[in-house]
């Protein structure tokens, strides 16, 4: 094939041609071997087209497991992610209330009373009927929203909304859910503004 | 490829595979995207720019800024630190086994197992969560730049060299509207070696009037003007100095976890 | 050369004199805007009382004045060319393309008026507001459509190699221009999708458009040039099709504030070049390596090879910089302009001086007003470029790893990279002189054309009318 050519080069003036030659095996073989090679390298570093993967994390688990989990710091996450998903929907994600539907958190005194005792019977009971919040007066129905939460859950949601929005007042611990839990019994009563008042602060 | 339809058709081809990676993707992805929750806080990141620093965006796109400066910051990898936060009713037996782990600059299932052990014994731990790279290590962030850092900015000025430092955090780092200008008329006066050119023409050098303006920037005897004369900034370096002390990207989020620092006792 | 090939070469005469002669233009305003920016960084204090002579300004205007002002135009001009040889069709209805060249021209220069003026989109590679971009983007598409029909109405049927780098570069320019000029300047896309998309089209422009147009011209020459067949069909189709798609894949740097799979796609797609690269190197090197024909001598064929080898140490160079742990020294260092200047200059512009130096005379019918120039300008060329990428590329590498160490203080990385800039300083001066040169040869054969014309005009004006048209 090439001594063809050496005899019949391309004559001076016409336009240039191309010979056929078949392309060498080998390489498709370097093509193959880093087509592997590029492959290991995404599977690890790109979080698999996940929106939230950034480098240097190399995918979702280990992203999340960097998430801080332990201490103050953490309860407030998962409260955070607990009362957006079962509170904010009425009383909004940022603590405002909606009107007609549910009333603010922000700056209302049954949320920053000194003790919890009162603010944390109103999710483990429930609370109906007239009653005053930030000098507005409020009259619908709420269900026992704070029932199928653990304790952990529960309390994390109560210290979340008493230290956000402005608001500073102190934690809520699983222990004390827990005792007032089991002070309610299995079917409590539904809260009124008077039978919360009755309870010590 | 015996025909022009053929090449076209492959050219078409690889290149709407292109477009959907780089564009399509992208857009559905982040294009409509909104602010996103700060880490153990009640607040929302990022919030738009006050209207000063977003005219001092167009001043800084106008004039080139992006040619020599950064706004992203590198984060390389992340470690954590284990720290005792109450030694418990054991804290002989605590502080005997603190003695024996190793609690800083550990990976996050060292630090887990390393809390469960202290906890374990009576202690109560918290882990911290320390980005680590040379952009952190510089102080040029805290964390490294995410897609949220970005969303209120139109052009987005990421940049492409590093002629002068990155821009992504420096109104935490130098939160003085005074420097900004001062570094803009005459960067030589605060930063030695500094290649930047002066950006004398956003300034305007009058002669002092009844009574010397507010705005008068306080040189240095070399740089300062002749006598009877002051350096006022024209609004436009006031702007670009606003935009410049609003560019912050230090809080945590989600796709940036980092412990941030413990806000000074009153 | 055969009747023929003369009526090819002349029915490109216009266009090609207007769109090689605005690149020319372009050319020495983009190396002298460059050669002013560099020389911000010596004595910065003298260029802080006007906003037009910042770095901000200067160099964008460098960059985009070399890229569209220059490559594009020299590039679809010989493309014109190519596809009318090839085809052993001429080119008809030259006139479109001629004022397609001139409305080309004019959008250059709008554009960077409004660079200097303030109106900077702010986009790397796409600083041109929106009346320049506009009327860059009409004009190519109507010279893209003339030789677009000049190929499917060729006369000599089937394809050659160089058909398919050129016309995915013709459809490939539309495309991403204005998905990028939509995206990002007509209705922005939000946040830090607006940096994607200038990356994409960044890399699409700047890296893919002038391999393959670049490409498409060298696998003419080469094989024409040195009398021997292009090795081979299939080979070419090899490269063109893993050219194509790998480069276009990539963009996106490494640790970009953006999800990781961005990147990591990019650094992937990167490494695959090293096939395409591989390929173009058997090409190149399978089809001159016995050629009998023209020595290097400093004329279109030392061009056309030297191109050729600068392409591939371009390529070479994107890739290491996008290998991860080399990336993370070269980004935000100079090795990316090095790189950068390598494709757009070494690789890129010397191959269309080659070509030009080859088309020029063959079009108009007259030689070259200084043929030894070209000699000249050919080493001043390589010279300027060689020392302008290794000093920047050295230098990157030095200012990245001082970038890398937290100890080292910022200011000692900027100080470093002072005598690589000086170098480079000297670097843009002989290309300074290069492009004068070439210029010079270029206009002055423009003007002789310019005076032939007026000279027949004249001819013809006051010729003494024959007997039969002189009425009694």
């Amino acid at each position: 094939m090439s001594d063809e050519i050496k005899t019949n080069p391309t004559p001076a003036g016409a336009e240039p041609t191309a010979e056929r030659s078949h392309l060498p095996m080998w390489i498709l073989v370097v093509l193959l071997a880093l087509l592997y090679v590029g492959g290991l390298y995404f599977n690890q570093h790109s979080g698999w087209f996940d929106k939230q993967v950034y480098s240097p994390y190399g995918n979702a688990a280990e992203l999340e497991l960097y998430q801080p989990k332990s201490g103050a710091a953490a309860a407030l996450a998962a409260g955070r992610k607990s009362y957006e998903s079962v509170c904010g929907t009425c009383h909004g994600n940022d603590g405002l209330g909606k009107p007609g539907q549910a009333p603010m958190l922000a700056g209302s005194e049954w949320v920053i009373a000194k003790g919890h005792n009162r603010l944390a019977h109103i999710p483990l009971a429930g609370l109906s009927g007239p009653i005053q919040v930030g000098g507005k007066d409020w009259n619908l129905s709420m269900a026992a929203m704070g029932v199928a939460l653990s304790d952990t859950d529960l309390a994390n949601v109560l210290t979340y909304i008493r230290s956000s929005w402005g608001n500073k007042a102190g934690e809520v611990t699983a222990d004390d859910i827990k005792a007032i839990r089991a002070s309610l019994g299995a079917r409590p009563q539904v809260m009124t503004h008077d039978m919360l008042m009755a309870l010590p602060e | 490829m015996k025909n022009g339809f053929a090449i076209f058709l492959t050219a078409f081809l690889v290149l709407v595979t292109s477009w959907t990676a780089f564009v399509l993707g992208p857009q559905l992805q982040l294009g409509r995207a909104r602010q996103v929750a700060v880490l153990n806080s009640s607040d929302v990141y990022p919030t738009s720019r006050p209207g000063e620093a977003a005219q001092g965006l167009v001043v800084y796109r106008a004039n080139g800024c992006a040619a020599c400066h950064t706004e992203q910051v590198q984060q390389d990898g992340v470690v954590c630190d284990v720290v005792l936060s109450s030694a418990g009713k054991n804290p002989s037996v605590v502080s005997n086994l603190l003695a024996t782990l190793k609690l800083s600059g550990i990976t996050e299932e060292a630090a887990l197992a390393a809390g469960d052990k202290i906890t374990a014994a009576g202690g109560k731990v918290e882990t911290h969560i320390i980005p680590t790279g040379p952009d952190i290590a510089r102080g040029w962030g805290l964390r490294h730049s995410v897609a949220e850092d970005f969303l209120y900015d139109n052009p987005v000025q990421l940049g492409s060299l590093r002629i002068g430092p990155d821009l992504a955090d420096v109104g935490r780092r130098l939160p003085d509207a005074n420097w900004q200008l001062l570094h803009l008329y005459a960067p030589k006066s605060v930063a030695k070696d500094s290649l930047m050119p002066p950006f004398r023409y956003l300034f305007e050098t009058k002669k002092i009037g009844a009574t010397p303006s507010p705005d008068a920037l306080n040189l240095p005897k070399e740089f300062a003007p002749a006598d009877g004369y002051e350096v006022v900034p024209k609004p436009e370096a006031k702007h670009l100095a606003a935009y410049l002390l609003s560019l912050h990207a230090d809080v945590p989020l989600y796709d940036a976890p980092f412990t941030p620092a413990a806000p000074a006792k009153p | 050369m055969t009747v023929n090939e003369k009526q090819i070469d002349t029915s490109c005469r216009v266009p090609l004199l207007v769109l090689f002669g605005g690149a020319a233009l372009w050319l020495v305003v983009g190396s002298l805007l460059a050669l002013a920016a560099s020389l911000t960084f010596h004595m910065p204090d003298k260029f802080g009382d006007c906003s037009w002579i910042t770095y901000g300004h200067l160099q964008p205007a460098a960059d985009d004045a070399l890229l569209y002002g220059f490559c594009i135009p020299a590039g679809l001009g010989v493309a014109l060319w190519i596809f009318a040889r090839l085809g052993q069709t001429p080119l008809r209805g030259a006139l479109v393309p001629v004022v397609a060249a001139h409305l080309w021209n004019l959008g250059v220069l709008v554009g960077l008026v409004g660079i200097f003026a303030g109106d900077s989109t702010g986009f790397a590679w796409l600083e041109f507001p929106r009346g320049g971009s506009a009327l860059l983007f009409f004009s190519y598409l109507l010279i893209a459509l003339w030789a677009l029909m000049n190929f499917s109405g060729r006369r000599e049927g089937g394809t050659f190699p160089s058909h398919w780098f050129l016309v995915a570069a013709l459809f490939l320019f539309p495309w991403v221009y204005s998905t990028a000029n939509i995206l990002l300047v007509g209705w922005p896309v939000r946040g830090v999708v607006q940096a994607v998309v200038a990356w994409w089209a960044g890399n699409n422009l700047v890296f893919l458009w002038t391999s393959l147009a670049g490409l498409g011209a060298s696998f003419y020459f080469l094989p024409k040039m040195s009398g021997r067949p292009l090795h081979s069909y299939f080979y070419a189709l090899f490269a063109f099709w893993t050219l194509l798609i790998f480069g276009s894949m990539r963009g996106v740097p490494v640790g970009a504030p953006v999800p990781a799979w961005l990147p990591a796609l990019s650094a992937m797609n990167s490494l695959f070049l090293i096939v395409p690269v591989i390929a173009i190197t058997v090409i190149g090197w399978k089809t001159v390596r016995d050629a009998t024909g023209p020595e290097c001598k400093g004329g279109s064929y030392c061009m056309i090879e030297f191109g050729f080898v600068a392409f591939l140490l371009s390529a070479l160079l994107l890739v290491t910089s996008a290998c991860p742990h080399f990336s993370r020294i070269t980004q935000f260092t100079w090795f990316g302009t090095a790189q950068t200047q390598l494709q757009l200059y070494g690789f890129f512009a010397i191959t269309m001086f080659g070509a030009i130096y080859y088309i020029l005379p063959r079009a108009v019918g007259i030689e070259f007003a200084f043929p030894k120039l070209i000699r000249v300008q050919h080493w001043f060329a390589i010279l300027g470029v060689a020392i302008f990428v290794v000093a920047l590329v050295v230098g990157g590498v030095e200012q990245g790893l001082k970038l890398q160490d937290p100890r080292v203080a910022f200011a000692d990385s900027t100080k470093t990279m002072l005598p690589f800039l000086r170098a480079s300083t000297t670097g843009l001066l002989c290309i300074v002189i290069a492009n004068l040169m070439f210029a010079l040869n270029v206009f002055l054969m423009i003007a002789a054309w310019k005076w032939s014309v007026a000279k027949t005009v004249f001819a013809f004006v006051i010729s003494p009318l024959s007997k039969t048209e002189v009425k009694a």
